[in-house]
């Protein structure tokens, strides 16, 4: 039981606007001013009602022999307080409009360089990447075929599942690590088998609940590679708080090397059928196995 | 009870409650249990509040000592609760969830709203309005005796092997319809304060429309009066729809509907090792039905209907207090309120705004992006009548005469409050800035501002204001600053570190945070959060004492101990049922303090005007003020 009080007291003495993570994707820097610019207003207003109401609290309190003021008011006063703020607050409204729209609407969503399909997932609490293999296409969705070894549901006749490529967890406490280019427009596809989640991703300023029934599309742009949190923002049973992933910010060389990584140790699964080639294909990881 | 039949006729009318060695013509029973009297009822409602108060207030402290020492004993207690909730005396994960989704419901649905609404509605409808009761006053018992049970369902959760609701206060399905007996007992007791409101709202209507005294018009009703009016309609039209939610998240529990429940869930279903064990046993429930499997439903339905009237919800909390504070002010500001019609227009803009807002909760679920544009708008809208309040509020105590009672301190600390909560929400109503603070402590903060720091200092302002007349005996004044200051401080020292930790991305709802590397640096501001509001908790036992010292050694409270002018003063110091001794008339708006040609610095709406009409009065007066 400790206790840091200058940690515990920074709320008191730092700005707002530094406790911010790192941004790391392209609209990021948007959302972020326009926080600011609100913030930069409430402030203003702020100190502007607080002055005023302590000012008057101190200026009219009560005194023996005073006599308040019979007043009513005025409505040219009312007309003009009425107006001021709807100016300002239909100005933020509008001017949030843009980056609204730009991150978030379907028909701004740019032509993706990378697609990827994200599950929430409930038993065990995290999320599951599917990418869509070499020959670039994603196999059918089929939703009779969902199961614990099939999170998606690929379908097992559509040719373009044979290569997909599916991201878990490693086991145990170990999040699930999923890997993507920088500088590229990623498009994810997002839903759930369960229960709500929420995709999260603080760096990117990334937020769309994940929704069972529903592929929700969500789009980012990453300026800088690194090892980024996912975190679920929906409460979605006892172990929500337990749903972090991470998210490997490679530049394209780096993401390449690991995608090839993962078709290599995927394939024994997959096409069990072509055995010599799969047992050659495991061998990054073990030198046992190179050796048969 | 023959004797009280006999005694039937005794002359105690109004003036002998509290006699109790007298035989009434009512039982014990019926005149303090069973009672149909507004303000019996409306002791009721804030007594049992208050209890769920402390209740909440505990659910609320167990979740902050998780915060900010996860995994470590509860100090005192943690030893002596049950396995199933803690384990080395830490509350576990699960009991975790149950305690958030519980602090959440208790504090909405059992305390501020009983007693913005409940309390009072009833205490302060007939009485400022002038009449001797509700117009339906059996129906006004019943709405307060749905409120005991509805309680004592929602908390039984907690001794089922399953536990209590864990679902959030919000119930969002899928989990909620799949998380058990604890889910029902919540949708089951909503449904019952769903009704109790309802119930009385339909009377405060049917009072304020009919039985005001003679001579009051609309406008001359005082705000307080006005909020609840407006509370009212805003009860009736949402809370049906709640009601409608409800029954169909029950139906999907139980009868293998699924409004709610999308049929890819079924599917999984299948394979029950995708899913945890309430599933399991839903997807084989409904396996067993397979002419149900067709039916995909939609989880943000539920959404939809349930913020269709959990925002106005928001309003049913705060209108009341909007409506306490202008009265609080006006008379300890010994001022007119300013704006009068104005304020009762924005009130009206944000009871009609209120309901066309409620997207702004569901800007990241999955709703198309287009409605968020639209809610966007509205939302942001909805600040400007905010705003008026908060400047005619200040243009009430501007030249003033102000006098810092309790009550007052109170009032002034809501307007202190209200325009934090207020401006915070200007962030999240951005939904390209909600994207990020959405679902974070951001939220919790603006949250605990409105409803703790608004509609709770309004409803603390409201009982040192009105509780003379409920009891006939004066709250303690010191004891009463003293509660508001412990309260004042620590409330903002418990909920401003929390839009930092929002800032941060710190996410709700969280069991432990420090799995996130991104959170770690947050558990010393985390701890000092929890120290603050643990003192603001037991900061609240200072009301408590004091209400039940007060009623013991307090002054006898005088007719009118605040000289306020509206007509609730006009009624004896401790009325009994029926309310009124003399006939009431009214002649003027209530907030006629410091006329200038009246020596006393208030003028009583029932106060008859003296020898020349009343304009001819003030016209006089300003003529002579020249001269």
């Amino acid at each position: 039981m400790s206790f840091d009080v200058s940690k515990a007291m920074e709320w008191a003495y730092k700005d707002m606007l530094t406790f911010f993570p790192e941004n790391v994707s392209t609209f990021g820097s948007e959302l972020d001013q326009l926080f600011a610019m609100i913030y930069y207003a409430s402030v203003a207003i702020f100190f502007i009602t607080y002055g005023i109401l302590i000012a008057f609290i101190i200026m009219y309190r009560h005194q023996e022999g005073r006599r308040a003021y019979h007043y009513h008011g005025n409505n040219l006063v009312e007309f003009t307080w009425t107006l001021l703020p709807t100016f300002l607050f239909a100005g933020i409204g509008l001017w949030s409009d843009d980056a609204w729209t730009k991150s978030k609407s379907a028909y701004r969503v740019p032509n993706p360089d990378v697609t990827i399909d994200v599950l929430g997932y409930q038993s065990g609490f995290g999320w599951q990447f599917r990418y869509p293999g070499p020959d670039g296409v994603f196999g059918k969705k089929e939703r009779n075929q969902i199961s614990s070894a099939n999170p998606f549901g690929i379908d097992s006749n559509d040719v373009h599942g044979k290569d997909d490529l599916v991201i878990i967890s490693p086991g145990g406490a170990r999040p699930v690590e999923a890997h993507l280019p920088i500088n590229k427009n990623v498009l994810v596809n997002l839903s759930s088998n369960d229960v709500l989640h929420s995709f999260f991703l603080p760096n990117f300023r990334v937020k769309q609940d994940a929704v069972p029934g529903q592929w929700i599309k969500v789009w980012f742009n990453g300026t800088k590679a690194g090892r980024y949190e996912i975190a679920c923002a929906e409460l979605c049973g006892s172990g929500h708080y337990n749903m972090r992933g991470l998210l490997i910010m490679d530049s394209q060389q780096d993401y390449d090397a690991w995608l090839d990584q993962q078709y290599k140790l995927k394939k024994p699964e997959t096409a069990p059928a072509a055995d010599s080639t799969a047992a050659l294909a495991v061998a990054p990881d073990s030198t046992t196995t190179k050796k048969n | 009870m023959q004797t009280a039949i006999a005694h039937a006729h005794d002359a105690h009318g109004n003036a002998a409650h509290g006699d109790h060695a007298h035989h009434h013509d009512v039982s014990f029973i019926r005149k303090y249990v069973f009672s149909t009297d507004h303000k019996v009822i409306a002791k009721q409602f804030m007594l049992a509040s208050l209890l769920f108060l402390f209740v909440g207030g505990f659910f609320a402290l167990l979740i902050r000592w998780q915060l900010a020492y996860p995994g470590e004993a509860i100090p005192l207690i943690g030893n002596i609760l049950p396995d199933t909730w803690v384990s080395d005396g830490a509350v576990t994960a699960n009991f975790y969830t149950q305690l958030l989704s519980l602090h959440g419901t208790v504090m909405i649905f059992y305390v501020i709203i009983p007693l913005a609404v409940g309390m009072f509605g009833n205490f302060c409808i007939p009485l400022m309005i002038g009449t001797d009761d509700m117009a339906l006053p059996k129906l006004n018992m019943f709405s307060f005796w749905l409120v005991p049970p509805a309680g004592l369902i929602l908390l039984s959760g907690f001794f089922f092997d399953s536990g209590a609701a864990a679902a959030g206060w919000t119930g969002y399905p899928p989990l909620g319809p799949s998380s058990g007996a604890g889910q029902t007992t919540w949708l089951i007791s909503l449904f019952m304060i769903g009704f109790s409101s309802i119930m009385g709202a339909t009377n405060y209507l049917a009072t304020i429309v009919n039985k005001r005294a003679k001579g009051l018009q609309f406008f001359q009703m005082p705000l307080t009066v006005w909020a609840l009016m407006i509370t009212a309609i805003l009860i009736i039209l949402g809370t049906p729809v709640l009601a409608a939610a409800i029954s169909m998240q029950l139906t999907d529990q139980y009868l293998h509907t699924s409004f709610f429940m999308p049929d890819n869930l079924l599917v999984g279903a299948r394979d029950n090792s995708v899913l945890t064990g309430a599933f399991i046993q839903k997807g084989n429930e409904l396996l067993e039905h397979k002419q149900l499997l067709g039916g995909g439903g939609q989880p943000i339905l539920w959404q939809h209907l349930f913020w269709f009237y959990s925002h106005p919800a928001v309003y049913i909390m705060i209108l009341p207090g909007m409506g306490i504070v202008s009265d609080v002010l006006a008379t300890f500001a010994r001022k007119p309120l300013y704006g009068y019609k104005a304020m009762i227009f924005a009130i009206m803009a944000i009871a009609f705004l209120g309901f066309v807002v409620w997207g702004h909760h569901m800007f990241q679920s999955g709703m198309n992006p287009l409605l968020g544009t639209t809610f966007m708008l509205s939302t942001i809208v909805i600040a400007v009548p905010s705003a008026i309040k908060i400047f005619n509020w200040l243009g009430t105590i501007w030249r003033g005469d102000i006098r810092f009672t309790a009550a007052n301190l109170n009032a002034l600390a809501f307007i202190a409050t209200f325009i934090i909560g207020g401006l915070s929400g200007v962030f999240m109503a951005s939904a390209p800035v909600d994207i990020y603070i959405h679902d974070t402590y951001f939220i919790v903060a603006h949250i605990h501002y409105v409803l703790f720091g608004g509609a709770l200092f309004a409803i603390f302002a409201g009982i040192y204001y009105w509780f003379p007349k409920m009891y006939g005996k004066m709250l303690n004044e010191s004891l009463g600053r003293k509660h508001f200051y412990w309260s004042f401080v620590f409330f903002n020292l418990t909920f401003y570190p929390m839009h930092i930790l929002g800032v941060g991305g710190h996410m709700r709802r969280i069991y432990n945070p420090y799995i996130y590397e991104f959170l770690q640096q947050f558990q010393p501001m985390n701890q000092f959060i929890t120290f603050a509001a643990i003192i603001l908790g037991f900061s609240q036992l200072i009301l408590i004492f004091n209400i039940f010292w007060s009623l013991k050694y307090g002054k006898a409270a005088p007719r009118n101990p605040w000289q306020a002018n509206t007509l609730e003063w006009a009624a004896p110091a401790h009325p009994g049922h029926g309310n009124f001794d003399t006939d009431i008339q009214v002649y003027r708006g209530p907030y006629e303090f410091s006329v200038p040609s009246r020596t006393a610095d208030f003028y009583p709406q029932w106060e008859e005007p003296q020898g020349q009409p009343e304009e001819v009065v003030a016209k006089d007066s300003h003529l002579r003020q020249h001269a």
